[in-house]
């Protein structure tokens, strides 16, 4: 929490600044959106914060993405079989993308870059041949059931007539439970613990007798299957699938909220709750550009701009903090 | 004793530069406008967005008709193109929907799969299409042009350049929007003589289109990549060796294939007919590399656009034709008619710049 405390401040400092400058901002329907597009962009912050504890990477989620939300249509309108089987070929796929990507980064050594770079290469290419570029759709009946995860509370079996529900998106129940989930697995479990070891010293680790290869292709999967579910999220939330562009730089959002929650790109660090306020921190400023009517050319640019500020504050307060242990160390070993 | 000041620093800059970037760009720069306009100022000026597919040349122009819009029917104009398709544009309505927008005109870029969108607009505000319509949507008009049509005239475009018959490719960004499944739609059934029927449809994956003069050898797309959409023209000169017509059906295609084209020093050898108004498009025409272009009216999709809402927001409903669509045509543009059109654009086009700066203090008011 303490290590957040740098990116919960810029956080805290837009969403103040917005909601002065502008007075569509703090309305029930914004709001509703932003924390429903901060949640879905949040959950698959947190499959690749995984990867990037062990100090590995994976570029292949926005064409994951795309593959997903392209596959699952195609199973289950195209070729008109059930919503269980749509679900399998999903999770299959993502099972299958997780532990290729893993063991081709632990048994053949091959750069964590150099695999999920061709995977984000290969995956959108079959996207693509799969469906001949036509645009898959989500309009179908078949998908209403689901798209309750894209909806407000209300919507849940028991909320129906409870007032306050239909300003919560379930979008945003899912992501407290996967982070709870994520961040009790991380920090309470041996194997939470195994990957954050091995992301701080893969050989330390490895010599300690923890079976890092297994770890390795464990965090891979645990990213694809995050993506996977959060590729489903999106494509029932957008519902118009274009298979050449839909999940476009979405690992480079993924990859900026991790960082800018604290997660080392070196490994070994990071916390669940940290990727949560990045992803947050990136959406309330496309919001807030929208609000205060900033000229959306520079959209990118504000945004990095912050990305990059955030980054050096959090290092500056990080090196602070580092010094003044040091000297508190030396004081009391002086008494 | 530590020195307290060190964090606060940073923390300080990042709030200076948070502060000059959130709100020193306060008011919008570049893409809103209001209108003094003939009405008194006293009554409350409507709020319209103005919402496009993309960004582009061709929106540029359909931005100044709905500024000038703007300033004649005396309405703020919010015009947004967004840059990463459906999810962008999603994002972008719902932002204005929570500023409370007292209407968007949108070009839906899938309207079969937008309709949860499209109706969030409906249920909040005034909805209406332009350059892409959604018939099945609640959308009150639609403003453009008949798509299928513009390509029956681009495949005349076509038959007048190669009148001997030969093969043809075709080049578009993206396949799923319905303007260019109709475009070229259109230019298929042109070529092959076959009777007006919009609902056909050759899927694109299914090989050569053989008719009696004319085979379409494929469809292209690259989802407005240019990088992509020029390889795409340079691919197919080298794989077909007879190729002798190539057409672009979104703006920017023209202008890369026209490129490749060059380099592959084939001018004149194979056929360019482009669609809509790239300005390198035009100058190809003047100087004979390229045959014709069809053009729709991008500065009228824009001007109606706000025309149409502002009398909306303002309980106007007269604004609306019978029908619900207002046909804007398009036209054929060939090396004899190209420096006439190329100067009523920039005609067009021109005194906004001034009316826009005359707009400004409104605008800041």
């Amino acid at each position: 929490m303490k290590k957040n405390l740098g990116i919960l401040g810029i956080l805290l400092f837009v969403f103040i600044a917005t909601a002065m400058g502008s007075d569509s901002f703090f309305t029930a329907y914004n709001l509703f959106n932003l924390v429903e597009r901060s949640s879905l962009y949040g959950i698959i912050g947190i499959g690749v914060a995984f990867v990037i504890i062990t100090g590995g990477i994976d570029l292949s989620i926005g064409s994951f993405i795309g593959l997903v939300a392209v596959t699952f249509p195609f199973v289950v309108v195209s070729h008109e079989m059930s919503l269980g089987v749509g679900l399998l070929t999903i999770l299959a796929l993502s099972v299958i993308a997780g532990i290729t990507h893993g063991l081709l980064i632990t048994k053949l050594k091959l750069q964590p870059f150099v695999v999920t770079l061709c995977g984000l290469m290969i995956y959108r290419g079959i996207s693509r041949w799969m469906v001949a570029d036509k645009t898959m759709g989500y309009a179908d009946d078949k998908f209403e059931g689901l798209k309750i995860m894209v909806s407000s509370m209300n919507k849940l079996p028991g909320f129906q007539n409870v007032e306050w529900a239909k300003h919560v998106p379930v979008a945003f129940l899912i992501l407290v439970a996967l982070g709870i989930v994520a961040a009790i697995f991380l920090n309470k479990t041996i194997y939470g613990r195994y990957l954050l070891a091995l992301g701080r010293n893969e050989q330390a680790a490895r010599f300690s007798g923890i079976n890092t290869a297994a770890m390795t292709v464990l965090a891979y999967v645990i990213c694809s299957l995050i993506t996977g579910f959060g590729g489903l999220l999106f494509a029932l939330d957008n519902g118009s699938i274009q298979p050449d562009s839909f999940g476009n730089f979405y690992e480079l959002y993924a990859i900026a909220a991790a960082v800018l929650g604290g997660c080392s790109l070196r490994g070994g660090e990071g916390s669940v709750f940290g990727v949560i306020l990045g992803a947050t921190l990136m959406r309330l400023l496309m919001n807030s550009i929208s609000m205060l009517g900033i000229s959306d050319q520079l959209e990118q640019t504000v945004i990095g701009t912050v990305i990059l500020v955030g980054v050096i504050v959090d290092e500056l307060v990080k090196r602070y903090a580092a010094r003044r242990n040091a000297i508190q160390q030396a004081k009391q070993a002086n008494t | 004793m530590p020195r307290l000041s060190k964090p606060a620093l940073p923390l300080f800059a990042t709030l200076v530069i948070l502060s000059v970037a959130v709100l020193g760009c306060g008011e919008n720069s570049s893409n809103q406008t209001g209108g003094g306009g003939g009405t008194s100022s006293s009554e409350k000026q409507p709020s319209v967005a103005y919402i496009t597919n993309g960004i582009a040349s061709f929106w540029v122009i359909a931005e100044k008709g709905a500024m000038d819009g703007g300033e004649e029917f005396n309405a703020r104009v919010n015009v947004q193109m967004p840059a990463n398709g459906v999810e962008d544009q999603k994002r972008m309505c719902q932002d204005l929907l929570a500023q409370g927008i007292d209407g968007i005109a949108i070009s839906p870029i899938d309207p079969d799969n937008q309709g949860d969108l499209l109706s969030e607009i409906s249920e909040h505000t005034n909805l209406i299409t332009h350059d892409s319509d959604a018939p099945t949507s609640d959308r009150l008009c639609y403003i453009g042009v008949d798509n299928y049509t513009a390509g029956r005239m681009c495949g005349t475009l076509v038959k007048e350049a190669m009148p001997e018959g030969g093969s043809v490719m075709i080049f578009v960004g993206r396949l799923g929007q319905a303007n260019a499944r109709l475009r070229r739609q259109g230019v298929i059934d042109e070529l092959l003589d076959r009777d007006a029927d919009p609902n056909r449809y050759d899927d694109p994956g299914a090989g050569e289109i053989k008719g009696d003069k004319y085979t379409i050898l494929d469809t292209r797309t690259d989802g407005f990549d240019f990088g992509k959409a020029k390889a795409n023209a340079q691919d197919a000169i080298a794989k077909y060796s007879d190729l002798g017509c190539m057409v672009g059906l979104f703006a920017y295609n023209p202008p890369l294939m026209l490129d490749a084209v060059r380099e592959a020093d084939k001018i004149g050898k194979i056929k360019i007919v482009s669609f809509d108004e790239d300005e390198i498009s035009l100058k190809g025409i003047q100087d004979g590399e390229i045959y014709g272009t069809v053009v729709q009216n991008p500065y009228k999709y824009g001007y109606e656009s706000v025309r149409v809402l502002a009398g909306l927001a303002r309980g106007d409903k007269s604004v609306i034709p019978d029908g619900k669509f207002i046909d804007i045509p398009a036209r054929q543009i060939r090396k004899d008619n190209v420096d006439e059109f190329w100067a009523e654009l920039k005609r067009l086009t021109a005194p906004v710049e001034a009316s826009e700066k005359a707009a400004e203090p409104a605008a800041a008011e």
